[in-house]
């Protein structure tokens, strides 16, 4: 069944064409933001959870979904791990079919929904119920569960919020929200953060090089682009994917042999 | 069109029927069979589903029944005019400590078909639920591919009033091309999704990934909730792999309408 790739280029693929040069859309007002902000040294408690202009949401945001914020994403792997361990990803091309499919019509698409039901105040609660319902293996619950746990002690640690344990998107959601950061920005930020940490997955468990990473993770500003214009109104009926091959690797993660990554 | 509802009562450590209806173009037959279930085999006298059609079935196994439900056929989808969706509702109720076997033939998409279907099953405390949904991309056979199409599904399973189970496909577009690509179908033009919903589940994880072939995947996604889905070349190809897996879950042989 692993057959050979299709190589033709698809409606996904087919807009990174004319994408060069949007991906570096946070670093410059984010840099402008630093020169701008003042440091007050206020003991955490006293920090206020909101407002923030515009400059100083970025940076929180670039705070949030850098790989040093203490979630643990470099653990998970979306069941890539199984895939290449399978065989079914050899070249760079197919990685970046496999991770933007996953975005579009797998958890990055369904993740910008209830995160953004949970910015625009829906009970928390009842939406973690749904998007631990709808996580297709145990390992993919355990992703979405543990990373959103983590981000919840963190945010509530340093922002002093009082969220409860929640999935990642539902907590993000809440926690922006609460943080008075702007929607778009947050999804948009989220969403590259997941794509980054599936790219940084494959170049650890391929011979792919970190420059053809960074490459890959380029070409999906496109989608997340679109994703995130698309996606933040969709109501919860409208959830839903077709990345069936994906789950099923997400499964069969829990057997492989050698593994490289907790999912 | 059509709607019907079947429900099954236990009477002398046998399930009954206690409830019938049926209009339109869904019929139910109640067939003799040995054991101590019953079996329900749902028919849609149309022939299929297109655009606008408008089916719901409803199934019931009270307290300490046992029903199975079926299909006579496999459920075709015919091509449906622009802006027009088929949709199929069905609503499941397992009472404490019944079971219920949902056990639908393939449902067959055809090329410009439109589905939206959603079904519900509330378990009582004890209960017992099987469901396969086996699912047909193209007449394969008849060289048809799925050059468009809209298929959607929701799933969803609660269990004492807590929802502990969904699933929501959404397909659309050129189905065909994107059964290609490795994140979604890899190929296949068959699947299926198996789940088992019962106190004891976890015992069955084991045996039911090794029924499985390379193309499929099985998870205890947490505990008492089994989900397994399946890939296949065709709709033979996924048969082949199913039957053992049914009858392993269920514990019976697959009613005898899968078998003709």
């Amino acid at each position: 069944m692993a057959g050979p790739m299709a190589t033709n280029t698809d409606h996904i693929i087919a807009a990174r064409a004319g994408a060069e040069g949007t991906s570096a859309r946070a670093a410059g007002p984010a840099g402008k933001g630093l020169a701008s902000g003042t440091v007050t040294g206020m003991p955490r408690s006293a920090m206020p959870p909101a407002p923030l202009g515009t400059d100083a949401a970025l940076l929180t945001l670039a705070q949030w979904f850098s790989p040093a914020f203490p979630i643990g994403a470099f653990s998970f792997s979306h069941g890539l791990d199984w895939v290449i361990s399978a065989g079914q990803l050899r070249s760079a091309a197919a990685v970046e079919r496999w991770i933007a499919h996953v975005l579009a019509q797998g958890s990055g698409r369904n993740d910008l929904i209830f995160l953004a039901h949970a910015w625009r105040g829906e009970d928390p609660a009842g939406l973690d119920t749904l998007a631990r319902a709808l996580a297709p293996s145990a390992e993919r619950l355990t992703e979405t569960a543990e990373q959103g746990a983590s981000f919840v002690r963190a945010v509530n640690a340093v922002w002093s919020l009082d969220l409860p344990p929640l999935v990642y998107p539902v907590a993000v959601g809440a926690a922006a929200r609460a943080c008075s950061l702007p929607l778009e920005a947050t999804a948009r930020m989220y969403l590259h953060a997941f794509a980054a940490a599936l790219t940084s997955a494959a170049v650890r468990a391929t011979p792919l090089g970190q420059t053809e990473g960074q490459a890959i993770l380029a070409a999906t500003s496109t989608l997340i682009d679109r994703l995130c214009k698309d996606t933040l109104d969709t109501p919860l009926d409208d959830l839903g994917g077709a990345v069936f091959a994906a789950d099923i690797a997400s499964m069969n993660h829990e057997t492989q042999y050698s593994r490289m990554f907790r999912t | 069109m059509g709607r019907s509802r079947v429900a099954a009562r236990l009477r002398d450590g046998r399930s009954v029927l206690s409830d019938l209806y049926q209009q339109g173009a869904s019929k139910v037959l109640v067939p003799r069979t040995a054991g101590t279930a019953l079996t329900a085999v749902t028919l849609n006298t149309a022939g299929g589903m297109t655009g606008g059609d408008s089916f719901t079935v409803e199934g019931q196994a009270e307290a300490g029944a046992h029903l199975v439900m079926t299909t006579q056929a496999a459920e075709r989808v015919y091509r449906a005019q622009p802006g027009e969706v088929a949709t199929l509702t069905c609503k499941l109720e397992v009472g404490e400590g019944a079971r219920l076997d949902w056990l639908p033939q393939e449902t067959i998409l055809y090329d410009a078909c439109a589905l939206s279907r959603r079904l519900t099953a509330d378990l009582a405390p004890g209960a017992r639920f099987l469901m396969v949904e086996p699912l047909i991309f193209g007449r394969a056979a008849m060289g048809e591919r799925l050059r468009s199409g809209l298929f959607r599904e929701r799933i969803e399973v609660r269990r004492d009033g807590a929802l502990v189970f969904a699933d929501a496909t959404r397909l659309g577009g050129d189905i065909d091309a994107q059964l290609d690509e490795t994140a979604i179908g890899g190929g296949a033009r068959a699947m299926a999704s198996l789940l088992f919903v019962c106190d004891t589940a976890e015992a069955q994880l084991g045996a039911l990934r090794a029924l499985l072939p390379a193309t499929g995947g099985a998870s205890l996604i947490r505990p008492g909730v089994l989900f397994a889905r399946v890939l296949a070349r065709d709709g033979y190809t996924l048969r082949q792999s199913l039957l053992p897996a049914i009858e392993r879950l269920s514990g019976a042989p697959l009613p005898r309408t899968w078998m003709l």
